[in-house]
């Protein structure tokens, strides 16, 4: 689900950005006010970490020839509370930008509301919460975590096909993107509430309190060491399961996109109407299609690039700093 | 979990801690990260169309990483990886558009393939960039420089944190699968009733870690706020000012006038 750059025009990512800046300083008021101590900070990290390699297990949605891996808001929520577990997520998504390159710099607002906001701060308090309510039985947390995970996910692919529309990407309609979008999410939905259901029923078997007050609400003093390694068996217990699934398929967003008309069309279509000053600008100084088809500009400009290359090369030798740090961290 | 891909990623988490700022780099983290962004929105601009005026965005990550000391070969090889995904956006331009761009010595290249380069492109160039950033500061000085670019120290905090554990976690796994390796009789793979055990295990052990690192931190007189262990704050200096608005005047420059139209003109 992480959106690239290319499916957003700067204006929408710069918007997104403000938006869920905003929602992180909100969301940090919330935890600074909770009577959290400082354990709330390395539970917070170990979770984002779990969370992280979840991530990276996609399982297949059957008789669709795709495949999608679990948000964890939900789950992250029923253990946090919302606007720790909304922190955490961000922090995740953040991460995965900065290191893996996984989703855009530039995409990274709208990447947090679609699978951040939309999970811990829409989801849980107004699906997972009141369903479950005061009485955590197992009927009840399944068919929370069912209701609010599909709604989750269905809001945020809503979210992803307004934001591509909203970039001014008119060569894909909304109408065929939704229809791609919606019933793809629907399935990876309930496969991410079944999963999330699976770890919250049992953990709630060995240690109910954990779910039933979360840190990020109100902490009481328990040891969450032991609560931690509950969830991480029924995390593993959940990854076995998944693992089986798992499948190099492409990811549900690039599925769709991939089936209503290729996607790069539209980027092409999205970015000529750009309408930044910059671009007014550049198009009263030169027509687009005759400088840009230019065999002769693109030739010259690559080979001026090259030069560039080159004679950087030849005056700075790389100090290889990188490298040292490699080889000192890890002798073996 | 194969081997390569476990051993690359503590590798990365390492190579990205702490960057070439011990080394040589006189450029403070907050200018850098300003001319990543200024970079990014420039190149992510240009119409798709433009892979003349694209591809002098290429100089960035090149100077960019010539002036931090940073071996652009690596960078080069590393963003290679993105080169699956833009290729699966950008595949559908040839196929669907077959306007023509321009023909050369009877070869006619249509719309589609100037739109497939300049996507493939984009995504190199944007990935190359951030590489550049985070390998010339590191994810600490990243984070030190947004803290004091105005980023909340909770935010911080948990960046810091998650990074932390990420990195705990997989030297946990590198050591049990050494381990199991040497008494493994040379088997490499795992079976799935092996697998589970072998992750349950890792995590306990990595909350026992994390469980110990946070007494530690305790002791240490953690309250709530991780302190940067490199007291030394480099100072916003003369150079910073010159370096940013150097690159600020370039890349607004090409954006806003096409370079490569002089040899339009030229030809």
């Amino acid at each position: 689900m992480h959106m690239s750059d290319a499916l957003l025009s700067p204006p929408v990512a710069v918007a997104a950005g403000v938006a869920a800046a905003a929602l992180i300083v909100a969301a940090g008021r919330q935890v600074k006010r909770s009577p959290a101590d400082s354990r709330l900070v390395p539970m917070m990290g170990v979770m984002g970490a779990f969370v992280f390699a979840a991530q990276m297990i996609n399982f297949t949605i059957p008789g669709t020839g795709s495949s999608g891996h679990i948000v964890g808001g939900i789950l992250l929520a029923a253990f946090l509370g919302p606007w720790a577990a909304f922190l955490t997520l961000a922090s995740v998504i953040i991460i995965q930008c900065l290191i893996f390159a996984d989703g855009g710099l530039m995409a990274l607002g709208c990447n947090i509301i679609n699978m951040g906001a939309m999970s811990c701060l829409v989801g849980y308090p107004l699906i997972f919460k009141p369903i479950v309510g005061r009485k955590f039985t197992n009927g009840r947390i399944v068919a929370a975590s069912l209701l609010a995970c599909v709604a989750s996910l269905e809001l945020g692919a809503v979210a992803v096909v307004g934001e591509t529309e909203l970039s001014g990407i008119t060569a894909l309609p909304a109408g065929p993107f939704l229809a791609f979008m919606t019933p793809i999410h629907l399935l990876i939905g309930i496969g991410e509430g079944l999963a999330t259901a699976a770890v919250l029923c049992f953990v709630k078997a060995r240690r109910p309190e954990l779910i039933e007050e979360t840190p990020g609400e109100a902490l009481p003093g328990k040891s969450f060491r032991k609560a931690v390694v509950w969830f991480a068996i029924a995390a593993v217990v959940l990854g076995c399961g998944l693992a089986w699934f798992a499948s190099s398929n492409p990811d549900g967003l690039e599925w769709s996109i991939e089936k209503v008309a290729g996607t790069s069309e539209l980027v092409a279509e999205h970015t000529t109407s750009l309408t930044t000053a910059a671009s007014a600008v550049q198009a009263s100084t030169a027509v687009i299609p005759d400088y840009s088809s230019s065999l002769s500009g693109i030739i010259g400009s690559a080979m001026v690039v090259l030069l560039v290359w080159v004679v950087v090369s030849l005056i700075r030798r790389p100090a290889g700093a990188v490298q040292k740090v490699d080889n000192e961290n890890n002798p073996s | 979990m194969k081997t390569t891909r476990l051993e690359n990623a503590i590798l990365r988490l390492d190579a990205m801690r702490t960057g070439v700022a011990g080394t040589s780099l006189r450029l403070d983290s907050r200018c850098l990260t300003l001319v990543t962004v200024v970079y990014l929105v420039c190149m992510l601009s240009v119409p798709l169309t433009a892979l003349g005026m694209l591809i002098w965005f290429a100089i960035y990550p090149l100077v960019g990483s010539a002036v931090c000391r940073i071996d652009f070969g690596g960078v080069f090889r590393k963003s290679l990886y993105v080169l699956p995904f833009v290729v699966l956006v950008g595949v559908f331009n040839p196929i669907f558009d077959h306007a023509e761009a321009f023909s050369a010595w009877g070869i006619v290249v249509s719309r589609g393939w100037v739109t497939f380069a300049s996507i493939v492109l984009r995504g190199l160039l944007s990935v190359q960039a951030l590489l550049v950033l985070i390998e010339a500061v590191g994810f600490t000085g990243l984070c030190r420089g947004l803290a004091r670019l105005g980023m909340p120290s909770y935010l911080t905090t948990q960046l810091m944190m998650v990074y932390r554990y990420m990195s705990v976690l997989l030297r946990e796994a590198l050591s049990m699968r050494r381990a199991r390796e040497a008494r493994g009789f040379g088997r490499k793979s795992f079976k799935v009733r092996d697998w589970g055990p072998f992750v349950g295990q890792l995590f306990l052990r990595t909350v026992d870690r994390s469980d110990r690192i946070h007494r530690a931190m305790l002791a240490r007189g953690f309250n709530g706020t991780l302190r940067f262990f490199n007291t030394a704050e480099s100072r916003w200096t003369a150079s910073d000012t010159a370096y940013l608005a150097a690159w600020t005047a370039i890349l607004v420059a090409m954006r806003i006038f096409d370079v490569s139209s002089l040899f339009t003109h030229i030809a």
